[in-house]
């Protein structure tokens, strides 16, 4: 039982980080936030994906900065896809001190399965950043660029492919066929290792990805870059051309950001955005949103709301044609 | 040479005092992380993640694949000593390693899984030094319908899982492919029984039922026949002191089975999305055919133990090589891997090991120790895990279900799942009882999925026609080989049985 023990500490000391201690002052009644509180801030996912590592690096910031005056408990609570722990930030409705980061399951989980909670019950704070895709071919491929990509789809049978069918991959090519005039088969993989060998074997003909872990294939010629689906391409695919710049109507892409519990108190939704307004303009947040390719997109309070309900429901049309959910 | 150069590199960035604690405490964890079950090397890394932010990245990628090469280690100390895999790699040192152990041989069982570990574990550096970049050509010509090959050459060895009562086995199986059918459909998006529970949209993970199935279906069974009573007795009759150490004959019987684990776990190790799991279940089914006396396995055969965990090392030093040389992350644990690389702001692609050559060789020179810091600690740590065999059953009892509860929760943190395991330890006690095959419905969860998603993306791909497993070469190798082994193993299993017959004959 002693090594049991063991572990759990170390699992406690990297899963709790301690904010500095502030100075104490005697709380006031209505002052957000009350250093007294605790801010119980979770994370709907494992260690080490992408939403945790997110959720930390702003923690990192808010301590470095001293932009939260009180500790911050910072809590995986993963299960169901986000469904567990988004449903545990449901629960603490009215709580000014119940946090949490979103990412695209945030919007696909409540499609798939019945959580209990809607997106829209949570009060928002600000979109931060959203994750784009980049369309590639094999390296080999005589398909040079974005056009006699399509031109070559409206000749040929194509296939495209990318990770999971409830999920950006599959809809954002979809929304472009439509509009480019091409049909293509969609071929869904679970994982990215598979996927990538797929398109480097020449099984599958193009894939659907997020820049940020095939940059070094891209490098080395071994996937062509055909066009990236957000708004300004990002500095590592300098060169490639973005929808935006085509005049190529499809803005979808997954939604990074920060929800308070439902009805939270409107005092603590002012006091994220304006801390959240300066943790965007900190170096460690560029850095971060360089080193996993990410498009800044900043939204705050009901802007953010009203980008969750349109995806959501930009993503629900999509599905509902193909027959994926009811 | 520039192999050598590059290796004495790595070595000298290896040797560097604080590189070796990170790579010391590295091992330690993996093999904590490594014993308990269901906690496995892509949960530890994870966790340890964050706190490398600020590390040098030479020294933290040490540590990071020493948790995982460390938890191959670890992973079979509760498979041997309770029955019950630490790690899904381990599963199938459970089917000897457990008999072994209750016939008072859990002391050489430990050894020989040490030594194995390091043998497999050594030669998959050795080749990844030597061979790396021609793997990196096999690993990037697997596309689904190569893994529908792959897949379907593994179910091929629940021939062998399914052993004597075949028509019970066949039900096994079947299960298993039933369960592996749960959770939403990859190709349409459509949930498949989750009854609509979140928990379910992944599917029925393996981990759960074989926690299950091996080690709470044990207790079961061990609570049934009585054990609980015996006042002093532990779980094992362990009055042989002496046996603590393999004798020669452990050795000598094993020696090429290692060196096929070895190899067979390596090859296997570097498809990415096989693995070590696959790996060892493989490992098992060929050192069976290949054996002179097939109807001990099952039963405490030295060479069951040894060839599942030389392949599981292997593997895991196998998977490495798509990291490195694609930077395609073959296993749950190679993905945490990657993402630290990318946090670090690191590429890792064909480009990297050019790029990043200290990161590179530090780590495969690093592995070098790493296995041999990995034996020593295993060695010194076998006679304090061998005590847990002498605690009373009726006190060990509970705290197997403790571990197994707590080891199925920690993984994903689902309620659902500890019912799973729950509803699979009963299953696992009548599965015993009624003499079915627990390792061919765990065999058919893992292989099934794996087997109809690579199928029908393989169909998707070339709109129905079966012609595109004759248009690639590397499933037509595939199909080759496996049509080879097809013909060699009964002919040499029989062989095997003629000679060893008469080697019995003329003893």
């Amino acid at each position: 039982m002693t090594k049991l023990n063991t572990t759990f500490k170390t699992g406690a000391l990297a899963l709790l980080v301690a904010a500095p201690l502030a100075v104490a002052t005697p709380a006031i009644a209505q002052q957000y936030p009350d250093p007294a509180q605790t801010l119980d801030w979770t994370i709907a996912f494992g260690p080490g994906g992408g939403n945790d590592i997110m959720a930390r690096t702003i923690v990192e910031i808010l301590n470095t900065y001293d932009l939260y005056p009180g500790d911050i408990a910072l809590e995986n609570r993963a299960g169901g896809s986000g469904a567990v722990g988004w449903g545990y930030l449901a629960n603490q409705a009215g709580s000014a001190y119940g946090i949490s980061t979103t990412s695209g399951s945030f919007i696909t989980t409540p499609l798939q399965a019945d959580t209990g909670w809607a997106i829209t019950d949570f009060t928002p704070i600000a979109l931060l950043a959203a994750d784009d895709l980049v369309l590639v071919v094999n390296g080999d491929s005589p398909i040079q660029n974005l056009d006699e990509f399509i031109a070559f789809a409206q000749a040929n049978p194509i296939s495209i492919s990318g990770i999971g069918t409830v999920n950006v991959d599959f809809i954002v090519p979809a929304l472009f066929a439509q509009e480019a005039g091409f049909e293509f088969e969609y071929i869904s993989f679970n994982a990215m290792a598979d996927q990538i060998t797929a398109v480097l074997s020449g099984a599958v003909d193009a894939m659907m990805s997020n820049p940020g872990e095939i940059l070094g294939l891209i490098d080395s010629g071994d996937l062509r870059p055909l066009v990236f689906t957000g708004r300004s391409t990002p500095e590592a695919l300098a060169g490639v051309p973005n929808f935006a710049e085509l005049g190529i109507g499809v803005e979808v892409s997954m939604p990074r950001g920060l929800i308070l519990a439902p009805d939270a108190p409107a005092e603590a939704q002012e006091f994220w955005i304006e801390t959240m307004r300066r943790v965007v303009e900190t170096p460690e947040w560029q850095a971060y949103i360089t080193n996993n390719t990410l498009t800044p997109t900043i939204l705050f309070g009901d802007d953010f709301r009203d980008f969750l309900a349109n995806t959501q429901e930009d993503f629900a049309t999509v599905l509902r044609e193909v027959g994926a959910i009811d | 040479m520039d192999l050598f150069a590059n290796l004495l590199m790595g070595l000298e960035l290896a040797i560097n005092p604080i590189n070796i604690a990170y790579l010391l405490v590295g091992s330690m964890v993996g093999m904590i992380v490594g014993v308990i079950p269901g906690f496995g090397p892509s949960a530890g890394l994870a966790i340890l993640l964050p706190i490398t932010i600020g590390m040098d990245p030479v020294g933290a990628t040490m540590m990071l694949a020493a948790i995982y090469y460390g938890s191959m280690y670890g992973g079979t100390i509760t498979s041997i000593l309770l029955n019950t895999p630490g790690e899904s790699a381990t599963v199938a040192s459970t089917f000897d390693g457990y008999p072994m152990a209750k016939a008072g041989r859990a002391g050489p069982a430990l050894v020989m899984q040490a030594v194995a570990s390091f043998v497999g574990g050594t030669v998959g550096v050795i080749m990844i030094t030597l061979l790396a970049p021609a793997f990196a050509q096999v690993s990037r010509s697997f596309g689904p319908p190569e893994y529908f090959l792959l897949a379907a050459m593994g179910m091929l060895t629940l021939v062998v899982m399914i052993g004597n009562h075949w028509k019970l086995g066949v039900i096994s199986a079947l299960i298993g492919f039933a369960l592996g059918t749960v959770g939403v459909d990859l190709e349409t998006g459509q949930g498949r029984y989750t009854f609509g529970s979140p928990d379910l949209i992944g599917g029925i993970y393996f981990i759960p039922i074989a926690i299950g199935l091996f080690g709470l279906g044990e207790l079961f069974y061990a609570f049934y026949s009585g054990m609980h009573k015996s006042e002093s007795g532990g779980l094992i009759d362990y009055s042989k002191e002496k046996e603590f150490w393999p004798n020669r004959n452990d050795f000598l019987s094993t020696r090429w089975t290692m060196v096929r684990g070895s190899i067979l776990g390596f090859v296997v190790g570097v498809m990415p999305g096989a693995g070590a799991t696959i790996a060892s279940l493989m490992a098992y089914s060929t050192e069976r055919s290949l054996s002179k006396t097939p109807e001990n396995f099952g039963k405490g055969e030295m060479a069951g133990l040894v060839a599942p965990e030389s392949a599981n090392n292997a593997a895991s030093s196998g998977a490495m090589i798509p990291l490195l040389t694609l930077g395609i992350p073959g296993s749950a644990s190679t993905a945490v891997l990657l993402a630290a690389f990318i946090m670090w702001g690191l590429r890792p692609g064909p480009l990297f090991m050019g790029q990043n050559p200290e990161l590179a060789w530090g780590l495969i020179a690093s592995m070098y120790l790493g296995n041999v810091a990995l034996l020593a600690i295993s060695i010194f740590a076998i006679p304090l895990f061998v005590q847990i065999i002498k605690v009373p059953y009726r006190i060990l009892g509970p705290v197997i279900v403790v571990i197994c509860t707590l080891g199925t929760f920690v993984v994903h943190a689902s309620f659902v799942e500890v019912g799973l395991m729950f509803a699979a330890g009963i299953a696992g006690f009548f599965m015993r009882l009624y003499g079915f095959s627990p390792a061919a419905l765990v065999l058919a969860l893992v292989l099934g999925p794996l087997a109809e998603q690579a199928l029908r993306q393989t169909l998707t791909i070339s709109r129905g026609s079966f012609g595109i497993f004759l248009d690639r070469p590397a499933s037509v190798w595939i199909m080759v080989v496996t049509a080879a082994l097809l013909l060699i193993l009964p002919i040499m299993g029989k062989i095997g049985s003629r000679a060893g017959k008469a080697e019995r004959a003329g003893g």
